[in-house]
C-alpha cells in the first residue's frame, strides 16, 4: 500500500518552537503500522519537517514554494503523480503557516473521499480495502470500511506519536523535487490573531434573569434537569447498575438500544 | 618412588605449568575483548598505579564486608605468595635450601586457612547474594591446591621421602591446574580481568580521589549511536564486565531490585558477559525479579536488548542511575555507563523509549521543559516575593538555578524558603527566569543524548551572557549536569549546592539560626549529591548548626538508598512489586525521626508521595529558615 503523509511546518503550542504538528506525528505512527509511507511537504524550507524523519518516515519529498505561496497546487500535482492509496493529514493546523483547510482543498481537487477525525487505520479484508475508525467525540467511534484511495485526517485521540529517534532522522532522506510548476498566491485569508480567552460556560437551560440565588439554584441542580436525579440508598447492585445505565443512555454516553456498544457500524460504499 | 631432586623440579614446574595454563585460558578470553571498540588507555600510568588502585581503592570497597576482606587478603595473599615462592624454587640454590621450603609451606598453610574461609561462605549454605555454579567448586580447588602444596613443601623441607609425596603433589596439581583452568570462564577470571581492568579502567579519575561520574559525551556523528551488541562497547568495558566476581554486592544495594522491578545489576553485568560468548556457563545467581529466563542469541554481534533478546527493555528502563551498584562494586565496574550506553542505542537509533517516557522527552526537545510548561511560568512559585532576573540586571554574585522543581507546588515552598534565606543573608543573586531551560538531565539519563546536547548548548550560551561568580542550585541533578557534564560541551561554571552555600552563609555569620532541639531529623542523601558529587557533610553540618536531634538511617551518605526519582525511572514507570520510595521511607521510619530532611526536588516529590507516611518531609532550606526565624 502506498501512503503519503502530508507534513506541515507547525509551532509548539507553548514554546512556539518550529515543530511537526502532533497530529501529523500521530499520522506517521498510523502510516508506519500499515506499510511504506513517504512524507510530502510543500513550503519554503524542508528543514521545518525534518523532524518527521525521526518519527518514523524514511523519506520525505519536498516541493519548494516561495514564502507565502499556496502549497495546494504543488501538492495536487505531486499527489496526482504518486497516486497513493491513502493520504493522511492532521485535522487542524498548529500555529504555523498551515491553515488546516489544505486536506479539504486537496480532496476536492483530486476528487478523493475525505474521512475526517480518524484514530485508527487497518487494511480491510478485501484487496485494496481499508477500515478506518473515526472519532465522533467523547469516546464514541464509527468504523468505516471502504475501497479505493482516500484522504483521512487524524484526530488527537489517535495513538500518541512514536518517540523521536535522532539516528533515524539522520538516516532518512529529504528529496527536493524542485520548485512548484506555477506560483500561485495563497488564498487571501485575512486572519486576526488574538490570545485565547476563556469564556464563562453557559449552563444549559439556566434562567438568564431572576435573582442570583435562583440562578445559583439552577446551576447547582436544585431545580431543572439535574434535580430529576434519584437518590437510592443502599440499592441492590442490579438496580443500581440499571439506574446508571439508564442515566448514561439519557445523557447520550451510551446508545439508546440495549446492549449497543459505543461504535456503530456504517459501511460506506 | 620419587627422589628429592625431581620433586624440587616437578613442584615448581607445576606452578609454571599452572601459569602457562592460566595465561592460555586468559588469552582465549582476551581474544573476545578484541571485538570491542578502541579506547584510549594510559597503559604506563595505569600499570604504575595498579598497586595503589588495588590496595587503596579496591580495598576501601572490599573492607565494607569485614569477613570478605579478611578472607580475600588471606586467600589471595597466600595463593600469590605460595605460588611465586614455589615458582622461584626452579632456581637450584633455592630448591636445595631447606628453610626456604618451610617458608613455602607456611605460605601454602595460610592459603589453606583462607580456602576454608572461602568455603565457609558457601557451605553448608551459600550466602544469598553469592552465585553458585562454578563458584561452588572454588573452595575445593583452593583447599586441594593449598593442602597439597603445604604437604609437598613440608616433605621437601623435612627431606622426607615416600609415597606420600606423589599423592600430595597430585592433590596440589589437581587443585592448581583446576584454578588455572577457571581463568577463562570460572571464578578465577576475576583475578586476571580485574587486575587488567584496574590498569585500563575507563574512568581513571575515580582513583584520583575525585568523583568521576559525568557521563561521557556521545559523538552524534558516529556511524552507530550507543550500544546494541557486545561489539559496540569499547574493549576495556568488555574487559570490565569480565572482572565481575558475582559477589552480589550490587544486587543488595540496588533499589530497583529491592522493589521487585525486573533489574538485578549483577545479572545485568553477567548478561553482558554471557552475551559476548555463547560458551559462557549458565548464570547461577539471583535472577531478575520476575524470573525471566535467559533467552536470545549470544555472540559479539547479537542484539542485547529486546523482548526476545538477552536483556528485556524493562530491565534497562528500571534503573534509576543511582550508582549504588557502582559504589558497592569491589571490581570497580561501571554499571550506569553500561545502562546509559544501551539506552542511547534504544533511544537514538530505534526510538524505543518506554511508552510513558515519550511525552516528557518530546516536550523537553520541543519546549525545553519535560512538562511542556511555559518557561516563563518557572518563576510563578515566587509570586509575591521579589525575584531578581538576570536579563534585567546583567549580572549578580550568585546565579540561582531553579530547575524543574520550580514548577512543582510542593517544591516551590522549599525554593521560597531558600530565597528568603538568601535575602536574609543579603546575597546578591538573580535567576535566569524565562531564559532557563531544563539542563537536559532527564533526556541524558534516558539515552537521548541529542536533546541533552542541544539543551546544554542553549543553556551554556545563555549563561555566557551574564556575569556571575557562582551558580547555586537546590537540585542535585541540575548541579551534576552543570558542574560535571557541561564542561565537556564547553560550559565551565563553579556550581554549588544550596546546602553547601547555606553552610557558608552560616559560617560567615550572615545567617544566625536559632536552635530547634525539639525536632528529630534524619537526612536522606540524594544520589546525585552524595554519590555523584561526594557531598555528604554540608547538609549534616547545617542540621547540626540548627541543633536538631539528628539520627542516621542504616544506609546513609555515599551508601544511601535512592528515593526512586532519578534516571527517568519515574517517567518510565516500570512496574515492580513494591515502590522504591516506600522502601526508603520505611528505612527512615526505623530511625524514629519525625522529619526526613531532603535536599533535592526529586526526593521531595518521591518521598512526599509515600502513602501512610508518618514523618514530615522538609527541605534543609525550610528547616534552616524555621531556625532563623526562631532565632530572631
Ligand atoms: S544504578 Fe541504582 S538502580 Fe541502576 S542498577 Fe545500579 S543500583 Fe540498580
Ligand atoms: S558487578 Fe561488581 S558488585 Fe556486582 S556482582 Fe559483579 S563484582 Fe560484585
Amino acid at each position: 500500500m502506498k501512503i503519503a503523509v502530508l507534513l506541515s511546518a507547525g509551532r509548539h503550542p507553548v514554546s512556539g518552537a518550529a515543530v511537526l504538528p502532533r497530529m501529523e506525528a500521530q499520522a506517521i505512527r498510523l502510516a508506519a503500522g500499515l506499510g511504506e509511507a513517504i512524507g510530502l511537504h510543500a513550503g519554503p524550507d524542508a528543514a521545518a519537517v525534518r523532524e518527521a524523519l525521526g518519527l518514523g518516515l524514511a523519506r520525505i519529498e519536498h516541493v519548494a514554494i516561495p514564502e507565502g505561496g499556496d502549497p495546494v497546487p504543488a501538492l495536487i500535482a505531486r499527489l496526482a503523480a504518486l497516486a497513493p492509496d491513502l493520504v493522511l493529514a492532521g485535522r487542524r493546523g498548529q500555529g504555523g503557516a498551515e491553515s488546516g483547510i489544505v486536506p479539504y482543498a486537496l480532496a476536492d481537487a483530486l476528487d478523493l473521499l475525505l474521512i475526517p477525525d480518524v484514530i485508527a487505520v487497518t487494511s480491510g479484508d478485501g484487496a485494496g480495502t481499508l477500515t478506518l475508525d473515526q472519532s465522533l467525540g467523547r469516546g464514541a467511534l464509527r468504523r468505516v470500511s471502504l475501497r479505493g484511495p482516500v484522504l483521512a485526517t487524524v484526530h488527537p485521540d489517535a495513538p500518541p506519536p512514536l518517540a523521536y529517534a535522532y539516528g533515524r532522522a539522520r538516516r532518512g532522506s529529504i528529496d527536493g523535487l524542485g520548485s512548484a510548476p506555477t506560483l500561485t498566491a495563497g488564498p487571501d485569508m485575512a486572519v486576526e490573531e488574538r490570545p485565547y480567552r476563556r469564556r464563562p460556560k453557559l449552563v444549559k437551560g439556566a434562567p438568564t434573569g431572576g435573582s442570583a440565588a435562583e440562578r445559583l439554584k439552577a446551576a447547582t441542580g436544585e431545580s431543572g434537569s439535574a434535580a430529576k436525579g434519584r437518590l437510592l440508598v443502599e440499592p441492590d447492585p442490579e438496580e443500581a447498575a440499571r439506574e446508571i445505565l439508564a442515566y448514561l443512555r439519557q445523557i447520550g454516553v451510551l446508545a439508546a438500544s440495549s446492549g449497543a456498544s459505543s461504535d456503530a457500524s456504517t459501511p460506506t460504499p | 618412588m620419587t627422589s628429592f631432586v625431581p620433586l624440587t623440579t616437578v613442584f615448581p614446574g607445576l606452578v609454571w605449568l599452572m601459569a602457562a595454563l592460566a595465561l592460555l585460558q586468559g588469552l582465549r578470553r582476551a581474544a573476545l575483548w578484541r571485538v570491542g571498540a578502541a579506547a584510549p588507555v594510559a597503559w604506563l600510568d595505569g600499570l604504575a598505579k595498579l598497586p595503589k588502585r588495588y590496595l587503596v581503592d579496591v580495598h576501601h570497597v572490599v573492607a565494607r564486608d569485614a569477613y570478605a576482606s579478611r578472607m580475600h587478603a588471606v586467600v589471595a595473599g597466600g595463593l600469590l605468595a605460595a605460588s611465586i615462592l614455589t615458582a622461584l624454587a626452579i632456581l637450584p640454590p633455592l630448591a636445595g635450601f631447606r628453610p626456604y621450603w618451610f617458608v613455602v609451606a607456611l605460605a601454602f598453610g595460610v592459603t589453606a586457612i583462607g580456602s576454608l574461609l572461602v568455603g565457609a561462605r558457601r557451605y553448608p549454605a551459600k550466602q544469598k547474594r553469592l552465585s553458585a555454579g562454578r563458584f561452588q567448586i572454588l573452595p575445593f580447588l583452593l583447599v586441594a591446591y593449598a593442602v597439597g602444596g603445604t604437604i609437598t613443601a613440608l616433605l621437601l623441607a623435612l627431606r622426607i621421602d615416600g609415597l606420600f609425596a606423589p599423592l600430595a603433589l597430585a592433590l596440589a596439581a589437581a587443585g592448581g591446574l583446576g584454578l588455572a583452568f577457571e581463568v577463562r570462564h570460572g571464578p578465577m577470571r576475576h583475578a586476571a580481568a580485574g587486575a587488567l581492568h584496574l590498569v585500563a579502567h575507563p574512568r581513571p579519575g575515580r582513583f584520583e580521589g575525585r568523583p568521576d561520574t559525568a557521563l561521557q559525551p556521545l559523538d552524534l556523528d558516529a556511524p552507530r549511536l550507543g550500544s546494541e551488541m557486545p561489539a559496540d562497547f569499547t574493549w576495556n568495558r568488555l574487559l570490565s564486565y569480565d572482572a565481575c566476581v558475582s559477589c552480589g554486592r550490587c544486587e543488595t544495594a540496588c533499589p530497583a531490585f529491592a522493589a521487585g522491578q525486573p533489574l538485578n545489576p549483577k545479572k545485568l553485568v553477567q548478561d553482558l558477559v554471557a552475551g559476548l560468548s555463547p560458551a559462557e556457563p549458565a548464570y547461577a545467581g539471583a535472577p531478575y525479579p520476575g524470573g525471566r529466563a535467559a533467552q536470545g542469541e549470544r555472540g559479539a554481534l547479537a542484539r542485547l536488548i529486546g523482548p526476545d533478546a538477552r536483556i528485556h527493555p524493562d530491565t534497562l528502563w528500571s534503573c534509576t542511575t543511582c550508582r549504588a551498584c557502582v559504589e558497592e562494586c569491589p571490581m570497580m565496574i561501571e554499571h550506569v555507563d553500561a545502562v546509559v550506553s544501551l539506552r542511547r542505542h534504544q533511544t537514538l537509533e530505534r526510538g524505543a523509549l518506554p511508552e510513558k517516557a515519550v511525552g516528557p522527552v518530546t516536550e523537553l526537545r520541543q519546549s525545553g521543559d519535560p512538562g511542556g510548561r511555559p518557561l516563563s511560568a518557572r518563576t510563578d512559585f515566587a509570586a509575591g516575593i521579589e525575584l531578581p532576573v538576570m536579563s534585567e540586571r546583567g549580572g549578580a554574585e550568585i546565579l540561582l538555578w531553579l530547575g524543574e522543581g520550580a514548577y512543582d507546588l510542593r517544591y516551590g515552598r522549599s525554593l521560597r524558603a531558600l530565597i528568603r534565606l538568601l535575602r536574609e543573608a543579603q546575597v546578591d543573586f538573580a535567576v535566569l527566569g524565562a531564559e532557563e531551560r531544563d539542563t537536559g538531565d532527564l533526556a541524558r539519563r534516558l539515552g537521548d543524548e541529542a536533546t541533552f546536547q542541544d539543551l546544554a548548548r542553549e543553556n551554556i550560551a545563555t549563561l555566557a551572557q551574564y556575569r556571575f561568580a557562582r551558580i547555586v542550585t537546590a537540585d542535585p541533578h541540575a548541579l551534576h549536569a552543570l558542574r560535571n557534564e557541561y564542561p565537556a560541551l564547553g560550559g565551565r561554571f563553579t556550581v554549588i549546592h544550596h546546602t553547601a552555600f547555606l553552610l557558608e552563609l552560616i559560617r560567615a555569620g550572615k545567617l544566625n539560626p536559632g536552635r530547634l532541639p525539639d525536632l528529630s531529623v534524619t537526612y536522606h542523601d540524594p544520589c546525585y549529591l552524595a554519590r555523584y558529587n561526594g557531598e555528604t557533610e554540608a547538609p549534616r553540618a547545617v542540621l547540626d548548626a540548627i541543633g536538631v536531634t539528628r539520627s542516621e538511617m542504616t544506609r546513609s551518605g555515599k551508601r544511601a538508598m535512592c528515593c526512586g526519582g532519578g534516571g527517568g525511572a519515574p517517567v518510565s514507570d516500570i512496574p515492580g512489586e513494591r515502590r522504591i520510595p516506600d522502601l526508603r521511607m520505611a528505612q527512615a521510619a526505623e530511625t524514629g525521626a519525625g522529619i526526613v530532611a531532603v535536599a533535592c526536588p526529586s526526593c521531595t516529590a518521591m518521598l512526599e508521595g509515600v502513602t501512610g507516611r508518618q514523618a514530615e518531609i522538609r527541605d534543609i532550606a525550610e528547616l534552616l529558615l524555621q531556625a532563623v526565624e526562631a532565632g530572631r
